[in-house]
């Protein structure tokens, strides 16, 4: 008796786990990454910047990494905040950095640029956009079919 | 070993594209650059997370280079050969080899050397070590030089003949990526270390530095003068009379006369002076010994070594006429 309801109650746990694993993939809100790289080119004597897929980049290239939102669900969606650290080898570019909410300790704690300060062994000091750990973006609400990108240029360090 | 292009516009260019290679070459060949995002969200009463795809990007190879000359005050150049010493850096982000070309007929040259070898330092302890540093035959590049790594490279030059002493003269050392050099931004595809690109950074790939020398030569001036006293007070060449014979090396220029001898034969008719030799007025004992001097009854040697530029030696000896 005690075994079968064992075997009752793990059947009953399995059939609870699965469509926890189907509701995640039918979130309402999907993201969408993608980067592009910023080259100068001469057209008819004429420099002119484009934005190509990263097939050659290289130390010193400009990055502009993109995360497109959308809400495909037919509910409105609350406190939507995108966070996206920043991967090793780029650095936050210094252009466009002072409009974004960034943190310089891995998340901990936030805030514009110009507000924020690192330790160094001298003590602390203005941060700077290389200093840049993480981005990240705060919506109070998604309604039901809302759309956007969100950017941030990077240079390879 | 000369190159084709003009060497003037190769200079500007180099002090064009000097602020550039300043920085360090940054993130290494081949690294993945990987972004993802993440956003958490309430809908309704639940709260939730939601991840983005990962988007790579890897990073290609940067082909720059630095050369600097590193005689900083010319070389002096003599009768033996010269070492020019130039440091080869690798300023891209992977690991690369470099092509060496050396042209001695830099424009303006008084004089242009003679190229012995090209050797890189490979012990690298920045000193030249014959046998052990790798001598490079023509047309073979450096070995692979890491990211940010440095190389010292020697030119070994030796004087023309033709040389003057005081003329100068510069060497100049170009290098260039093995994989390729150009215009900057020029794409080598597949070439790049870790599977990427190649691509020609802000120092064309492809850069050079000279080094100079000076031409240090020594000439001799020899002279000899006799002077007679005979038996009776005066100076007439009879039997029994004392010539001495006074031999003045004169060494003039801005080098040194290597290995210089002063020798003579005892005139026939006469016979040498035992313990009569001098050097600079101080006595040389005749036997052959760790004194500069030897003599005999056949004739003298001083042996005065290396002599400097600007020096003046006085060798003396003694002979009875029969």
């Amino acid at each position: 008796m005690n075994k079968l309801l064992i075997a009752a109650v793990s059947g009953l746990l399995a059939s609870m786990a699965a469509p926890a694993v189907s509701a995640q993939a039918a979130q309402p809100v999907e993201l969408k990454g993608d980067v592009k790289v910023v080259k100068v080119v001469v057209e008819n004597g004429q420099e002119k910047r484009v934005l190509i897929d990263p097939k050659v980049v290289v130390p010193g290239d400009k990055l502009i990494f993109s995360t497109a939102y959308r809400n495909t669900g037919v509910e409105a969606v609350k406190d939507f905040v995108v966070t996206n650290p920043i991967p090793a080898g780029v650095a936050l570019a210094p252009q466009g950095a002072d409009k974004l909410e960034v943190s310089v300790d891995g998340g901990k704690t936030w805030g514009r640029l110009a507000a924020l300060k690192v330790n160094n062994a001298a003590g602390p000091r203005a941060a700077e956009a290389g200093d840049v750990t993480h981005v990240r973006w705060v919506l109070p609400m998604l309604a039901p079919g809302a759309s956007g990108t969100l950017t941030y240029n990077a240079l390879v360090r | 070993m000369r190159a084709s292009w003009g060497t003037a516009t190769v200079a500007a260019l180099g002090a064009m594209l000097a602020p550039g290679l300043a920085h360090a070459a940054g993130v290494s060949a081949g690294t993945l650059i990987q972004n993802t995002a993440t956003a958490t969200y309430t809908s309704g009463t639940t709260s939730g997370s939601v991840t983005s795809n990962t988007v790579t990007v890897r990073v290609d190879e940067l082909l720059d280079v630095a050369v600097a000359g590193l005689t900083t005050t010319p070389a002096l150049a003599g009768a033996s050969n010269v070492v020019l010493e130039y440091s080869l850096t690798n300023t891209g982000n992977g690991p690369e080899a470099f092509n060496l070309v050396v042209n001695t007929a830099v424009a303006g040259n008084q004089f242009d050397a003679v190229l012995q070898s090209v050797v890189v330092d490979t012990n690298g302890n920045n000193t030249y070590d014959p046998g052990v540093d790798q001598v490079l035959t023509s047309g073979q590049p450096t070995p692979s030089i890491a990211a940010d790594g440095s190389l010292r490279v020697f030119v070994i030059v030796s004087l023309p003949g033709t040389a003057i002493d005081g003329q100068t003269s510069q060497v100049q050392l170009s290098a260039t990526a093995v994989t390729g050099s150009g215009t900057p931004g020029t794409v080598f595809a597949g070439q790049g270390q870790g599977g990427g690109d190649a691509v020609v950074g802000a120092s064309t790939a492809t850069q050079s530095a000279n080094d100079a020398l000076i031409a240090a030569l020594a000439t001799v001036a020899l002279t000899k003068a006799a002077a007679v006293a005979d038996p009776f007070g005066g100076t007439q060449p009879v039997p029994g009379a004392v010539v001495t014979y006074t031999l003045t090396a004169t060494v003039s220029g801005t080098g040194q006369a290597d290995n210089l001898h002063v020798t003579d034969v005892i005139p026939a008719g006469t016979t040498y002076e035992i313990g009569t030799l001098t050097l600079d007025s101080a006595a040389l004992t005749d036997g052959n010994d760790t004194d500069a001097g030897e003599a005999s009854a056949a004739g003298i040697d001083v042996d005065l070594g290396n002599v400097a530029g600007g020096t003046t030696k006085v060798v003396t000896f003694k002979v009875k006429i029969d």
